[in-house]
């Protein structure tokens, strides 16, 4: 199967994940439970790593369920990159189709690309120091894909969402008509934090030309990208979030080999 | 605002809950009867997406299904019998209480989970609460037939 046709089922489905687990859930069927904060599936428990951290440095304990908990996503990011962003979070999947919503309608944003390194980090940092500092769990209010899940499930437990589904309104829409994937590129803590769990051996997207790979210069990959980088700089990293759509639309053109490619 | 709200079974003491609980809704999504809900924005952005109960509204009947669950031990995983629980603590309104004032009433009395326990009649049939043994679920306040509940359970973890 392609690549992105993979990505999109992925997508969907983890759309519909979080809907399915507060329905079992309120049919009292509890092997799978929670959101992207923390979930349960089975005896497996996750935790989003920002959320995990936060906990630790407000609460200034360490809880080894917690701690194991982190461990799922940390060593995916490890090996696989932010494949979390590009496959599973929700707010990922809105912002790309709100994205591409605008790219068809013509808008004219005002920053048609944030693609700034480190600006992220920055704000990853800040978000994580107020929580000790303020008392302020900063990062939960701040996590999309958390509150995505979140509010979905409250809304189906309870019949009421809370003020938190602003922010989401506020991304998107910021997204269509002023800034393209300004969440993901420079805002998101939790992309940000992930992005932090990476070593020389992570699975990145490489372009590498040789006699046998020789890129054409077509930038198919550059109108590719979601997040509106540029994969035949190399200087993708740590933005890129592996979600593949570059390396796809390398490969649809004609030939066998092609310098860009998934290396670990 | 800042009216300090009944926590689920296992809560830590509140400072500590509030530094503790990532607000990931796994309690309130787990439980069966729907007795945990999710403060919002207007409890303030540091109540925001913390579990609470409303005991008038539905108590907690003590079924130990969220503290399982909790991924950070904002609610204590090693609580696990209903007796172990110290969410609140009941307290009666004599003044205003049926049984107090000289009527026959034994509402709370006979729902309470921790049957002739945590809430004994004395001799003269007026229900006290054991201090030592109240888990502060909340049941009694939802059963008691006045408009305005003369037990209440006064929130704060106690573990």
């Amino acid at each position: 199967m392609k690549l992105r046709t993979s990505r999109r089922i992925v997508q969907i489905s983890s759309l519909a994940l979080f809907v399915i687990i507060p329905l079992l859930n309120k049919a009292e069927i509890s092997f799978v439970s929670g959101t992207l904060y923390s979930m349960a599936i089975g005896p497996v428990w996750i935790t989003d790593p920002l959320i995990g951290m936060q906990t630790i440095l407000t609460s200034l304990r360490f809880d080894g369920t917690l701690l194991l908990s982190m461990a799922v996503p940390v060593s995916i990011a490890l090996i696989a990159g932010r494949v979390f962003c590009s496959w599973i979070c929700p707010q990922n999947t809105l912002s790309e189709w709100v994205d591409q919503a605008a790219i068809r309608i013509g808008i004219k944003r005002l920053f048609p690309s944030t693609a700034v390194p480190r600006v992220r980090t920055v704000v990853t940092a800040l978000v994580l120091l107020a929580a000790p500092l303020a008392g302020f769990p900063l990062a939960s209010l701040l996590s999309a894909p958390g509150i995505i899940t979140a509010q979905t499930a409250q809304l189906i437990k309870e019949g009421v969402v809370g003020a938190e589904v602003v922010l989401i309104a506020v991304i998107l829409l910021s997204e269509f008509f002023l800034a393209r994937r300004v969440w993901c590129n420079t805002l998101c803590p939790v992309g940000g934090f992930l992005a932090l769990f990476r070593i020389p051996r992570t699975l990145r997207v490489a372009f590498a030309e040789d006699e046998t790979r020789v890129c054409g210069r077509c930038r198919s990959c550059v109108d590719a990208c979601g997040l509106g980088l540029d994969p035949l700089t190399g200087k993708i990293h740590p933005l890129c979030h592996n979600c593949g759509d570059c390396i796809a639309s390398c490969e649809d053109l004609k030939g066998e080999k092609k310098p860009l490619q998934f290396r670990w | 605002m800042n009216k300090q709200r009944l926590r689920p079974p296992g809560a830590i003491a509140e400072a500590e809950f509030l530094a503790t609980c990532i607000r990931c809704g796994k309690c309130s999504q787990i439980c069966p009867y729907g007795s945990i809900k999710t403060a919002g924005l207007l409890d303030g952005p540091i109540m925001m997406g913390t579990p609470f109960i409303v005991p008038r509204n539905k108590p907690c009947y003590l079924c130990m299904k969220c503290t399982a669950v909790c991924p950070s031990g904002a609610l204590k995983r090693s609580v696990r019998k209903k007796e172990d629980v110290r969410m609140g603590l009941a307290e009666v309104n004599k003044k205003e209480c049926l049984a107090w004032q000289g009527t026959l009433c034994r509402s709370c009395y006979d729902e309470c989970p921790l049957f002739n326990e945590a809430l004994l009649m004395d001799k003269d049939l007026k229900p006290v609460v054991d201090e030592k043994k109240c888990v502060g679920c909340g049941v009694c306040e939802n059963v008691c037939p006045l408009d305005t509940p003369t037990i209440v359970v006064k929130p704060g973890g106690r573990l």
